[in-house]
Order: structure tokens, then sequence, then C-alpha cells
């Protein structure tokens, strides 16, 4: 950037801190833009939040599409290897929830792990030799073997993991989050999605509304940072246009603003005036926080070769750790490729070498700055998948289908007690055997981290007062440290 | 009195019966008398009924506070028990409880406790206002005869007279041309039209404005916007990989529908049951379009069972807030929390969609059974091609082990309504879910009582259903619709929650004004064009929107309409402003949707399809015929709060975010856009630099920019000039924005300036604004 205009951006940050006509700060921009709804707070928030003193001040989910197999994981399954080709019983697994993916197959033959599981760390948790990287945070890890959900598509799973409900129109937990919280950086917007591939298969597609704000004001909305061209839609201009006239064109545009302001009075226009203002700012900001290549060596190598791949998942992690430390409130990633109906135990390989390094460097990266204990991890996909096998079964391969009555999440810090395993399994990986943990149970415990009383954040839609999770939900305390 | 002279028809006639009481909006002082309706449904409703509701099995201490028998049986409302509740300090007497996610608002309480010391009066007749059949009310009085133009400003006028307030006057001709012309075409008027008007000094030289836009092919596309958006129209499937679907031609039905002025009571009958009337036909049967563009799931293991029920549930809500304005979504699972709407009737009117000849899973890509061949003459069908068409019955093919598929359509087909020769058996659904039918009654398809009566001859078809909606009895369809056309014009709604009609709905601001709209447009022969013109031909709508900061603050949504509307464009019309202001825009009517520009990878990064951009023509249509992929819809249209179209939405926000400046100044259409405005004003001889300034800034805002203005913008353009005469290399780089190449006859430092002030005016407040 060339001299000229860093002085322009010095004088906008300058003058949009301080400069009476604007009469607008950083923070009191946010409450500006709201203004429809509820008293807010200094950074935007409802007035009445936290409900109480919240144990993190931010959430990184990783979420990992597809649904990841829990029994090649971290759902360690030793006596099934004597079952092996045997029949799962229906008794155990009734084809009423199978899906018309294999519910016309003739046998259900059980596929026992063909991965070896090690005990790690003072926990001694089980972990597949697929995670070669993850026994280094295990004992910060909080593994929930017990959860469940009733979705068996990818859709309506995803839909609902995200937004509390299978049925499209909810808003996203970011938007609930953002929408109660508000945002801690006037420069950022204060929830953001980040997508990745896997190498091992192109994967499920997403979709705009697991970011979206449903029927919350659509400020609330994610905002989805790109792995090509502009990191944000349109974010730089267009070619041939230096920032110094951008900054002559919106100066021309407060002024001519600010005189139909004066006539029509109307507060929209100056919103809108410091949204443009906003917008400018973010130019800078966006590419100074996702300029990676000026982290040291050291972090760069923790996070692996991938650190610096515009668009990979190591990037997308070390991004999240950056718009950690900004303030971003909601930092949501999305790994694709983990749908193995066949090829299961190549591709859940695949994808730990796409995610496994990376997502322990962010948890080391996280602890070693002091941002673990009020940052809460969560890891985990839309469902798990059968212990029967899809397709052909040999000794070296498997095919797994979707599966919802079991799988395997996990928490790390904001509050969440490290070294733990709650919930047992049944002997097939079928059926949750011991404290079941429902997708609303998971939401209303990541909200309760937040300092959120998930029965009463709610807004009212069409006359009913709608929450995240929906009528269901309670808090699972035993998580909690 | 200044009665145009279109409404010698049922607008009228019924105004000297009789005046039915006005109930205004909540603003009840103390001393007011306390009115059951007015005042204190709305609280329990609000705070109470969640607990204490129509919902038997959520009801706590079996008190029922939702219905009068219920609630006078139980005596707390004259044996002190309420009132002790209320007062108490007691945290485990008082209510509603500390928990309670709804707090009871202390000037709620205070009214509950007046009301309940004197008595506790519940009326016999507590039907909820919107449940009760519209009546014309009679005229307000209004002490400025004068101002009134219509019946429409009596109603306002007579509420501003209470409220001590005055009407701004009229609106300058060139911002009323902008507003009606942006309003019923949704693209601002040329600078010959504004000319021409401006030079217009005849009486009712505006009517004749009015009469010109509703006659133009533009009506019917713009007007149809919010009509696609609410029958949630795509062209995918919208689920997982979200496959293709040809629904275009009913959105070309629709358009000619609207631009017909198609009565809207056969415009819903069609609709609804196009293919059960008795003289069906081709258009009709496509009409039935509507209650297909719902989600269809393709995703391979989908259970087909699981997802009828869910198409069903569908269609039935999708009518619920379209035409009844209730939510019926709410007793898919449970007896409704708030209005007397069972689960049992959820079901019953899930019965009259239950019968369509359709398949669970989608075929992955092409249309969803049934389906019906469109000819390609289509849309001037020969006589011989209007006929009626018997679609091919549902071939289920397995798939990939096991998944069920249906036939796909072609992409010259449509996907229609038609029924099964058996009809599938309706039982209401346990929670709602598709595997737990309580199979001891069978449900047959029939409407709520508390919704009004059923006639015996209508077929307790769909049709019978059409028929019912649109009865003169009717005592939601009319007014749910005349609400929104209101809402269309100045934002919100007389009703505010233009998708609850309910008893947790708003109040009308302006209830006899509604009844008023609702009754004669059912009287009126339900002519949508004539509805649109008392609106826009009124004095209320004529005002000024240049408002004093003290009536922002007093009255910031402008409930109490003492100023003219003042709103942000729709997405589409920003967009297609700029087309239209730089000459780009290609105006077709119809046909199959178009790919404009779209950033590279927004469909690659998250799905296993890619974006095809189009070419030449396809870029520059209007906006309401982009390709509207579901699960990934068009990412400019959606910054600025368009409906997400993947269930019904009658009410969108109007959200101000940076993205928004971020679109409108960088997107390679709106920078397009912005070169061949600056073209356009380059390129006629004999203007100076003034005159090019003045004309880009007429071209968009149809206004002269005032010294002041154009003082600012010469100075920039100087600046800019200056700037590119030094770096032509980026001048060239701006010119090379866009598929269209630039006029090279031009000065190419020149145009580039010009093509930034050109962005700059259509970045202005203004320019996205209708003031």
């Amino acid at each position: 950037m060339d001299i000229a205009n860093e002085l322009y951006l010095q004088q906008s940050r300058r003058s949009f801190l301080a400069q009476g006509a604007l009469g607008i700060g950083g923070i009191a921009l946010n409450s500006l833009l709201l203004g429809d709804e509820a008293e807010r707070t200094a950074v935007g928030g409802l007035g009445d939040l936290p409900h109480f003193k919240p144990r993190a001040k931010r959430v990184i989910y990783l979420f990992q599409s597809g649904g990841p197999a829990q029994m090649d994981l971290f759902d360690y399954k030793p006596r099934l290897a004597g079952k092996f080709g045997k029949e799962v019983p229906k008794s155990v697994y009734p084809d009423a929830r199978k899906t018309t993916m294999t519910s016309g197959q003739k046998s259900f033959p059980v596929a026992p792990s063909i991965l070896k599981f090690a005990r790690h760390g003072q926990s001694g948790a089980w972990l597949s030799e697929a995670l070669k990287h993850m026994p280094k945070v295990v004992d910060d890890v909080c593994l929930i073997k017990s959860m469940y959900t009733e979705a068996i598509n990818h859709d309506p799973a995803a839909t609902l993991f995200q937004t509390g409900s299978v049925i499209p129109g909810r808003p996203s937990m970011g938007a609930w989050m953002s929408y109660g919280l508000g945002s801690e950086n006037a420069n950022l917007p204060s929830f953001v999605a980040l997508t990745s591939n896997g190498r091992a298969k192109m994967g499920q597609p997403l979709y705009d509304r697991l970011w979206g704000a449903g029927f919350l004001p659509g400020r609330f909305q994610g905002v989805k940072f790109r792995g090509q061209g502009n990191p944000i839609l349109d974010l730089y201009n267009p070619a041939g246009v230096s920032r110094a006239q951008r900054r002559r064109m919106l100066n021309a545009l407060g002024q001519l603003n600010r005189e139909q302001e004066e006539r029509f009075n109307d507060p929209v226009i100056s919103t809108r005036i410091a949204q443009y203002e906003l917008a400018f700012r973010m130019q800078m900001s966006v590419p100074e926080l996702i300029d990676v290549k000026s982290e040291p060596k050291r972090i760069l190598d923790l996070y692996g070769p991938d650190a610096t791949k515009v668009g990979r998942y190591a990037y997308n992690c070390l991004l999240a750790r950056r718009l950690a430390e900004r303030g971003v409130r909601f930092i949501q990633l999305y790994h694709r490729g983990w749908d193995a109906h066949g090829n299961a135990p190549k591709q859940v390989k695949t994808q730990c070498q796409d995610t496994d390094q990376a997502t322990t460097a962010l948890l080391l990266d996280l602890k070693q700055r002091g941002m673990l204990e009020d940052t809460l991890v969560v890891w985990g996909g839309e469902f798990g998948r059968t212990i029967y096998c899809q397709g052909k079964l040999t000794k070296q391969n498997y095919g797994r289908d979707h599966h919802p009555n079991c799988f395997t999440y996990w928490l790390a810090g904001g509050g969440v007690r490290g070294g733990m395993s709650y919930g047992e399994t049944d002997d097939y990986s079928v059926n949750v055997a011991d404290k079941p943990v429902h997708v609303h149970d998971l939401q209303a415990t990541i909200l309760h981290q937040m300092g959120i009383n998930h029965e009463l954040l709610t807004y009212r839609h069409q006359g009913r007062d709608y929450r995240l999770t929906d009528v269901h939900g309670e808090v699972v305390k035993e998580l909690l440290s | 009195m200044k009665f145009s002279l279109f409404t010698r028809g049922g607008w009228f006639r019924g105004c000297a019966l009789f005046a039915l009481a006005l109930l205004p909006l909540r603003v009840t002082a103390a001393g007011d008398e306390i009115s059951f309706g007015r005042d204190i449904r709305p609280i329990l409703s609000d705070t109470c009924l969640k607990c204490h509701g129509p919902d038997a099995k959520g009801r706590k201490g079996r008190l029922h506070l939702g219905d009068r028998s219920a609630a006078l049986k139980s005596g707390v409302l004259s044996d002190g028990e309420m009132l002790k509740r209320l007062v108490s300090a007691d945290p485990e007497e008082r209510m509603p409880p500390s928990d309670a996610p709804r707090k009871l608002r202390d000037k709620d309480r205070d009214l509950l406790v007046r009301w309940l010391k004197a008595g506790g009066s519940w009326p016999e007749n507590d039907r909820h206002w919107a449940f009760v059949p519209p009546m014309m009310p009679g005229l307000p009085e209004v002490g400025d005869s004068d101002w009134a133009r219509n019946g429409v400003d009596h109603f306002v006028l007579s509420r501003l007279e209470r409220e001590g307030l005055r009407p701004l006057p009229e609106a300058d001709k060139a911002t009323l041309l902008r507003r009606v012309t942006y309003d019923l075409t949704g693209l601002p008027p040329t600078l010959r039209e504004l000319d021409a008007f401006l030079a217009d000094e005849r009486e009712g030289a505006y009517e004749s404005v009015v009469d010109r836009l509703l006659a133009s092919p533009r009506y019917g596309e713009h007007m149809g916007l919010d009509w696609l958006d609410a029958s949630r129209y795509a062209d995918t499937d919208g689920y997982q990989n979200d496959r293709l679907r040809y629904m275009w031609v009913w959105r070309d039905w629709l358009i000619r529908s609207l631009n017909s002025d198609m009565p809207f009571d056969q415009f819903v009958i069609e609709q609804m049951a196009g293919d059960l009337l008795p003289d069906r036909n081709f258009y009709t049967q496509v009409a039935t379009g509507f209650n297909r563009n719902h989600r269809i799931n393709s995703e391979g293991g989908s259970i087909p069972d699981e997802w009828i029920v869910e198409y069903v549930a569908d269609r039935v809500e999708t009518m619920g807030t379209m035409f009844l304005g209730l939510t019926l979504t709410c007793a898919r699972c449970h007896d409704h929390k708030y209005d007397p709407i069972e689960q049992k009737d959820f079901y019953r009117f899930f019965a009259f969609f239950n019968n369509i000849a359709e398949a669970g899973l989608g075929p992955n890509n092409g249309n969803s059974p049934p389906f019906i061949k469109v000819p390609k003459s289509w849309p001037e069908l020969s006589e011989k091609e209007t006929v009626f068409v018997e679609p091919v019955p549902v071939k289920i093919t397995i798939q990939q082990t096991s998944v069920p598929r249906p036939q796909p359509g072609a992409p010259d087909t449509v996907m229609v309504l038609h029924e099964l020769s058996k009809p599938r058996e309706t039982f209401r659904l346990e929670r709602g879910r598709y595997d737990h039918p309580d199979k001891s009654e069978r449900l047959q398809p029939a409407i709520p009582e508390v919704l009004g009566g059923w006639r015996k001859e209508w077929p307790k078809t769909r049709l019978g259903l059409a028929r019912w909606l649109v009865d003169p009895g009717h005592p939601l369809t009319s007014r749910v619709t005349v609400n929104r056309v209101w809402q269309h014009y100045f934002g919100v709604g007389l009703v505010k929650t233009s998708d609850n009609f309910g008893v947790r709905g708003d109040l009308p601001s302006h209830p006899g004004l509604l009844d008023w709209l609702a009754r004669g447009f059912m009287e009126n022969g339900w002519k949508l064009k004539e509805l649109h013109k008392l609106i826009v031909t009124s004095s209320v709508y004529r005002q000024s929107s240049a408002a004093s900061a003290e009536l922002h603050r007093r009255d910031p949504e402008n409930r109490l309409l003492a100023r003219g509307p003042r709103r942000r464009l729709s997405g589409n019309a920003i967009r297609d402003t700029a087309l239209y202001t730089s000459g780009l825009l290609v105006e077709k009517i119809g046909g199959p949707s178009v790919k404009p520009y779209m950033p590279p990878g927004i469909w690659a990064s998250v799905s296993n399809a890619k974006y095809k951009r189009g070419k030449g023509e396809a870029l520059y249509r209007r906006s309401l015929y982009t390709y509207w992929r579901r699960t990934l819809p068009p990412p400019t249209l959606m910054t600025f709060n368009a409906a997400a179209r993947e269930v019904c939405i009658v009410k969108m926000d109007q959200t101000t975010t940076p993205l928004q400046a971020l679109a409108s100044m960088n997107n390679i259409a709106f920078v397009e856009a912005a070169r061949f405005l600056a073209e356009r004003v380059l390129r006629p001889k004999g203007l100076d630099d003034r005159g090019r300034l003045t004309r880009a800034f007429r071209l968009v805002l149809s206004r002269s920019p005032t010294r002041g203005e154009l003082k600012i913008l010469a100075a920039d353009l100087e600046y800019y000039l200056d700037d590119f005469r030094k770096r032509p290399a980026a001048a060239r780089k701006l010119l090379g924005v866009g598929e269209k190449p630039f006029n090279k006859k031009l000065d190419p430092a020149k145009l580039a300036s010009y093509a930034l002030i050109a962005n700059t005016i259509l970045n202005l407040d203004e320019a996205i604004t209708q003031n």
C-alpha cells in the first residue's frame, strides 16, 4: 500500500472515532444499527444478557460435515472384532430407521473398525490411529460419546445442529449469539463462517441457511469468508480504483447523504453513512486479518503445510484463532468429506490427515496464549455412521451409512472439563447405553457457557417466542468444570 | 369530497350503513375504560396462555385463560385468586413465575389488576376481532374534508386529528412520480416521463400516470415478486444437492395473471384447485404449480413417507400464512398455544392436500410428478393446446440398492397438482412425526369452526377449500391480502404482523380502514389494480416524506401515517435501477431463469454444482428472472434482505449492513452499470460537464442536483480525471470490468472518471430509497 492511502486510512480511522458530524463511535454503531428491538448494551447485545457470568467469550465450532464414523475414531469396541461379518441383530438395529440407501440390503453384517486404538494422556482416552496429533491435547478435551439426533439425512441433520430445527427458516446458533450478545469488534462481523473441502472426496454440500439469520434481522447472519477471490464478497475495490479515490467517493457520499438527512430526518440515513464507513474500514481490517503469512514460522509449522493455503482446513483453523483474538464471537468452520458410504477406512484416514494436525494446533495455540480458558471449541458432525457394512464387506474395507442413534462429539476450553469422557454406547455402537445427549442439550450447553439461559433467549416470530432449542434441551452440567 | 371516478363501485356502497366501533392502537391511558379485547386479551395471550391456554397437554393448574367459559367456570377472575397471584410478593405464589420466559410488564400487570378489581368482566361475544368477518364501516367524519381525496384519507385523517397531528403537504411532483413508478413497476421514471409529468398541469395528470403504470407490463413483473417470495418459488429442490427443477412456466402464468388483473378470488381458486375446476384447462392447471413450489427432498436414503408429510404440511402452512394470516405451523405438533386451533384442525386442513399423486423422494434432477408437458408455443397456446392434460402417473424405480425414485420431468414440463384416484388416509400425527399416526380416528377434510361456515354446495376438496377462502363471509383472506398490499406501499401493514392475525398478532393501527379496504376489495370484484389505484391516489400516500425529527421520534414506524412512505428499495429494484438507468436492462417478459454475474466459486466451494454464468442478454434481465438456487440463493439479492424462498415469507426485514455498501460499490454488475451510465451521458453532443452531471443525476434520482450537489460532483470529477490522466492503465482496468466492451471513441480517462461519478450517484441513499 502506498503512503497516501495509508494516510487516508489513518485519517478516516481517526475521523470515524472522533468526528462529531457522524456522531458515532465504533461501539455505539452497533446499538445504532439495532434499535428495532429491546434495549441494547454498549456492544449491541440485549440488555438482559448475559444472564449469568459466562465461562466462554467466544465459540469456535469445527463442524465435520458428512458424519464422521464414531467407531473408527473415538468409540472403541474391541469386542466387535470377533463379530466380523455376523448380522447386526434386528433387536439392536431395527429396520425402520435405516436409510433407503441401505434398507434394501439383504444383509447387515458387522464391520468392526480395522483401525488400531490406543490409550492416551492422563485420562487414558482411547483414540484411533488415524488421530496422530490429537493425543497431545486429549487431556484438554471432553469426549461426548452419547450424542444422538433424529435426522438421518444430511440436510435436515445439519440444519438441526446449526439451527435447532430440521425445518428451514430458523436462525443459526451464531446468529442467536450475535443477536443476544452483540459484537466486540467494530471493524469485523461478530459471526463468521469458513468452509473447506477434504482431499478424500468432494463431500456433502453446505447451505447458506446453516449460517443464516432465519427470522432474525438479516444483520445477524454469519458473514461467509471465501476461499477464493475476495475474502468477503465484493470486498475489494474494482480494478483500477484506488483507495484514495474510494475515500474521495465516500466523502462525497457522506456529504450528500447528510444533506438528505437534514431534509428527511430519517435515522436510517446516518446508519447508512456509518455502514459505508464500516465497509471502508473492513477493506483494511480484513486483508490484515487474513494475512496469515505474517505469523511466525513455528506457528505455521504447528498448523502444518496447509496453514497458508487459502480455503484449506488448516488455514481456516489459523484464521479462526486470529478471528478469536480480534473479538469475533462465533466462528463456524465447516469441513466437508466425512460421508464414507464406501471405502470408509481410507476416507477416515484422509480426512484426519486434512484436519487432525490443525485441530490439535488450534487447541495448543489457544492454550499457549491463555485463550483456551475462555474459548469454547466444539468438534463434531451431523450424525454418526452405521456399524453394519454398506456394500461389500472385506477384511480390508467397508462402507458405512448414516447413523443418528449415537455418535461422538468433543468440547474443549470455555469452562468445560478436560480429560473426561461422557456417556456410553452399547456393544455395537448402535444405541446410547448411558447418559444420552441430544442436539438440543448440546446447544443448551454451548449457550450456557456463553452466559445464556437457552430458555430465555427468545425472539417473537409469527406470534410465537422461538428459541434455539425449540421446546427442548437441558444443560449437561456434568461436562462443566 | 373528491372521490375519483373509478371508485363508483363497492368501495363506497356501504359507507353510510353504520359506523363500526373503532379499535384504536393500544393507547389506554389511566382512567380510560378497559376493553377486554383491546387491553386484556393481548396481555393474557402474551404472558399467560403458554401455560394456561388452549393446549390441553401443556396446561398448568388446569386453568384455561384462553376460553371465556372455562375461565369464568374456574372462578379465578371473581374469587380474588388471580388478583392475589398478580400482586403477591411471595415468589412461590406470584404469577407469572420468576423463571417464566415472558415477563409481565408493570403497566400490563397494573391493567390486569385494574380489570380484576373492576370485576374482571369478559364479554359474552369475545371472538377475536380477526375471526369476525369485516363489515363495511362508515367513513369517519373529519375536520379538514378538503384534504381527503378518498375513503383511505378519512380513516387516516380522523385518527391524526384525534392525535392532534396534521398530515404533511403533498410531495413535490418529481418525488411523487418516482415513488409511484417504483411502487407500481419497480423502476424509476425515464427523463421523458419525468418531463412530461412536470409539464402536465391538467387536473388528473397524476391519475393518468397511475393508469399508465398499472397498464405497463412491468406492473406484473414487479407485483409478482412478493408473490414469488411468499410462494417460495425457486429453480431448485432446496435440499442437500439441491437439484434443478423447471417451474418458470408457473412464473409466466403469475406475471400474465397480474397484468391482466385476474380477479383475486379467481387467482386464488386457480392456484389452489385449478386442476379440479369444472372448466379446468391448461392454464388453470399450470396455476396449481403454486402448491408445488415447496422444497422436495432428493437426497438418497430419505424415507419417502416422511417427506410426503413434509410437503403436505408445507402447503397447509403456506396457505395459513398467505391467506389466513395464521401460524398453523404451531398446531402441527400440538394444540395451538394461543389461537383456538386444535392439532386435529391442522390435520383436517392437511387432509385437503394429502391426495396428490406425488412421490416422497424427488427424482434427483428434473421435475417431480405430477407434471405436464408444456407445448413449445407457450405462452401463446393454440386452442387445441389449452385443454386439460392428464399427467403421467408416478413410476417408481429403485436405484442405488433401495432408493425409490420417480421418473423426472424434462425441461419442457411444469409441476402441477393432480389428485390420486384413492385419497391417502389422514391421521393426527403425534408431535407431528410421520411415523406416529393416531390411528384411532381417521380425519376428514374440514375447516376449524372458529373461522366461519362451510357451504353445503362446496365439495370437500381443495376446490371447496379455495371457494371457502374467497367467500365474502370469510373473516381473513381479504383482510390479510389488503394488509399485504398496504405493506407493499408503507413498509408496515395496518396490522404490523402481516403474517399473524391471530390473538398474538398486533391489533390494526386503523381497524376501520382495514375493514373498509377488505370489504371494498371483495365487493369490487377482488380487483387488485383498483385497490392499488385507490391507495396511490389517496392523499395519505401522496404526502411528503420529509418529516421533522420530532415526528420520527414520536412515530418511528409511521403507524399514524402523518407523513408519506420512505423506504429503501428491494435488492431487485436496486440492481434493476442500475441496469435501467445505464441503458443495459434487457426487457423481455417471462421465460426460463437466467444466470447473471456471480463471483466465482460461490456454488463450487460448498456444493457439487458449478454456476455457469450466462452471456449477453442473460446478464441484463430484470432480477426476478435470476436463477434461484435455494440453498445458495443469489448473494447480492440476499445481501439486500431478499426472502430465501425456503418456506413462505411475507415480511422481509430491512437491515442496513456494510455488505450492502460493498455490493453496490464494487460488485461487477454495479460497476459495469456505472460505466454505461457514464457512457450514456458522454455520448450526446452539446452537453458540457455540468450538463452531463445533471443528466446522470436526473436519470437516477429524477431531480436536478442543487448547486451545492453539483459542485461536489464537479470537483470529484476533476479529481478523478486528474488522477486517471496520470494513471491511464488504471482507467483502462476499470473500463474492463464487465462483459460489454467500452466505447473506444470515448476518452478512457474521462469515461473512467464519469464511471466513478455514476458509481457515486448510484450509491446515494436517495438512489436506493423511495422518498
